[in-house]
């Protein structure tokens, strides 16, 4: 349905995108995954036709539309990362509005507001205006706009940055209702793998500005299926033991955080006694170690050697 | 369009401070500077006036001037005001002369000079009709109640814009002209950024992705800008009108009628600047400096007349804020009509032209 054919983007001297192939079908939640600067947002507005990229097509029912975007506008909802609405405004205020601009009219106009703002959970703060709501229902209201006009696609820029928990679940349940109940083409962007690995039945991996692994969930995880994560966890490290797990032939990947290590080694090998020994050695006081089925997280780890939230 | 128009105005009806506040300082600051004599209106700047036999006429004649407060002093008296900066022009009337002392040099200076001149002037026409009457053998007093009556059916006046020739200055049509010109540069141009605020916040994208062209979108915020910078002029001028009695040589809906190219020019003004720079907090420092540098060339703040320097002149004729003033002082003082008020509304449209299309296209080829 949806294609992007080599896509490039330069902005002076960053290459923000190199090269990037993609496809859509309808009814399907693609996720689009990769840490902050990863090039997401640019593919995002490439593909819902906001900026033009330096080389490559963007392909609606095999049909170009760099040069002639509006099948595709009419037939694409975007939410953006930015809280795109008039503050001054209340929730229904803007919905109206928004509703006027994509042409809907009287009862019409009234009766999607309505709908929406049942989808969305605002009903009862219908009137009240946007700069008081808190963050998540920003984010709620920002999608319900992109909703107003039916979309068949609906685009979506990291819509959970920066809410509570709650707001966040609501939200993952709206997009998930949304694919089922109205067969809705949902392309999801995130930096947040397990909000992906909920929603998405395939998933591209970005990394600055190259696309480095693409596939269903289990396809990725697979990259992953000759090797084993080690998670170690302890109130505190030390460097010689950090240095040692960094040099030891046999891991491929270590990636440090507070409290826990994870590791990537081959499942061939067994470190689990020598782990053992070697925190002891270092004076390590161990609270668990454990080998975890693996995650996106992994992948992107065992892929860049850093983890998504770097 | 309607729908960005009825927007903006539910938005500034809910939030219309700034409005109010640039409103409100331009009726505050116009009346103030007016009534603390700063050049005009309660009384005028103190002027000491020393006066030999046979020159109280003139005297007479200065204490009805309301620009200047006038008043007679003893020779050393005025030396003394003079030498201790508490004046800083003095006068000396005699019979048939009369010197301007100056103490310190100042703006006023020439139109103490130039008031004094009038009198003068003035008074040598009576006598050289009452004159020219006795040698005719004919009745001086309605020979010169009929020169008045003619002088008032047939004034002629030699003036321009350019020269200095004929210069006129009415202080409280300037202040009230140049205050309000000067803070509906603000007004403007902060409903012109918004479209800055809302390209950073993705509403403009959520527009352009929508049916709506892009030529209705920048329409509707920049007239929705014109119409609230002119709406503050509006406000402004019917203030001075109905509550200080500024009549505006009766002219007030003319002038406002005018006054459209200048706020148009305004508008374009703000969105070639808006389209320079990147980022809200840029802009408010860009703005305060533009702005002030405008008033301040473009004579907002004192007549032109008084500015010799050919570098300043030159900038003041690129200047938006001059040409709106040349609007308001050409009908309030001069009594222009329109035909001889093309010049600067025709300047002020090629403003409007020139500004928008580059702003325009600034602003589309940096993706803001």
């Amino acid at each position: 349905m949806l294609e992007l054919v080599d896509i490039s983007k330069r902005f002076k001297k960053t290459e923000a995108v190199k090269s990037l192939n993609m496809f859509i079908e309808q009814g399907e939640i693609i996720g689009l995954l990769g840490p902050n600067g990863a090039g997401k947002s640019t593919a995002i507005s490439i593909l819902s036709t906001l900026i033009e990229p330096t080389q490559g097509d963007v392909r609606f029912f095999k049909k170009s539309v760099i040069k002639k975007p509006s099948p595709l506008r009419k037939a694409i909802g975007v939410v953006p990362q930015e809280i795109a609405l008039y503050p001054q405004l209340s929730a229904e205020e803007n919905l109206l509005f928004f509703g006027r601009i994509y042409r809907l009219k009287g009862s019409e106009l009234k009766k999607r507001v309505n709908e929406i703002l049942e989808q969305i959970g605002l009903t009862e703060k219908r009137k009240a205006l946007v700069e008081s709501f808190s963050g998540g229902m920003k984010r709620r209201l920002n999608i319900g706009v992109a909703m107003l006009h039916r979309p068949q696609i609906l685009i979506m820029d990291e819509p959970t940055v920066g809410i509570d928990p709650q707001s966040r679940s609501y939200i993952l349940e709206t997009v998930k209702r949304l694919n089922k109940e109205n067969q809705m083409t949902v392309v999801y962007t995130s930096h947040y793998m397990e909000e992906v690995d909920y929603l998405c039945d395939r998933i591209y991996i970005m990394d600055q500005g190259n696309l480095i692994a693409s596939g269903t969930k289990e396809e990725i995880k697979q990259i992953l299926s000759s090797e084993n994560t080690i998670s170690i966890e302890a109130d505190h490290w030390n460097n010689a033991f950090i240095t040692h797990l960094k040099e030891h032939e046999s891991i491929n990947n270590v990636h440090v955080e507070e409290k826990e290590i994870t590791l990537i080694t081959p499942k061939e090998v067994n470190l689990f006694t020598e782990i053992i020994s070697m925190t002891e050695e270092y004076d390590i006081a161990l609270r668990s170690l454990h080998v975890k089925s693996p995650t996106l997280e992994d992948v992107f780890l065992h892929l860049t050697g850093r983890a998504l939230r770097d | 369009m309607k729908g960005i128009l009825l927007a903006r105005i539910r938005e500034f009806i809910r939030q219309p401070y700034s409005f109010l506040l640039f409103t409100g300082m331009s009726i505050l600051f116009a009346w103030l500077i007016s009534s603390l004599s700063i050049g005009g209106g309660g009384g005028g700047i103190p002027v000491p006036v020393y006066v030999e036999d046979g020159a109280d006429a003139y005297q007479q004649s200065l204490e009805e001037q309301e620009a200047f407060r006038f008043y007679t002093v003893d020779k050393e008296t005025l030396e003394e005001e003079l030498r201790e900066g508490r004046v800083d022009t003095g006068v000396l009337l005699s019979e048939d002369d009369f010197a301007v002392l100056i103490g310190v040099e100042s703006p006023n200076a020439g139109l103490i000079q130039q008031t004094v001149q009038e009198v003068y002037t003035e008074s040598s026409r009576g006598e050289i009709i009452r004159e020219a009457a006795e040698e005719q053998g004919m009745d001086p007093d309605q020979l010169v109640s009929a020169y008045e009556e003619a002088t008032g059916m047939f004034q002629l006046s030699i003036s321009s814009f350019s020269g200095e020739e004929g210069w006129q200055y009415d202080d409280t049509v300037h202040r009230v002209g140049g205050f309000a010109l000067f803070f509906s540069i603000y007004t403007i141009a902060y409903g012109v950024v918004k479209i800055l605020t809302e390209k950073r916040m993705g509403v403009w994208d959520r527009m352009i992705l929508s049916p709506m062209k892009k030529s209705e979108m920048y329409i509707a915020n920049l007239l929705y800008s014109f119409i609230e910078g002119y709406l503050q002029i509006v406000i402004i001028f019917a203030v001075f009108y109905f509550w200080r009695g500024i009549t505006f040589n009766d002219r007030i809906v003319e002038i406002l009628l005018m006054l459209i190219p200048f706020a148009l020019a305004i508008v374009a003004l703000s969105i070639l600047i808006t389209a320079v720079i990147k980022n809200l907090e840029q802009f408010n420092a860009v703005i305060s400096v533009v702005t002030v540098s405008l008033a301040m060339i473009g004579g907002a703040f004192w007549p032109l007349e008084i500015v010799s320097n050919p570098v300043l002149l030159f900038l003041a004729d690129l200047n938006p804020i001059k040409y709106g003033l040349d609007i308001i002082q050409g009908a309030a003082v001069y009594g222009y009509s329109f035909t001889e008020l093309l010049q600067p509304i025709s300047v002020l449209t090629l403003m409007t032209v020139l500004f928008t299309g580059l702003g325009i296209h600034l602003m589309e080829r940096r993706h803001i």
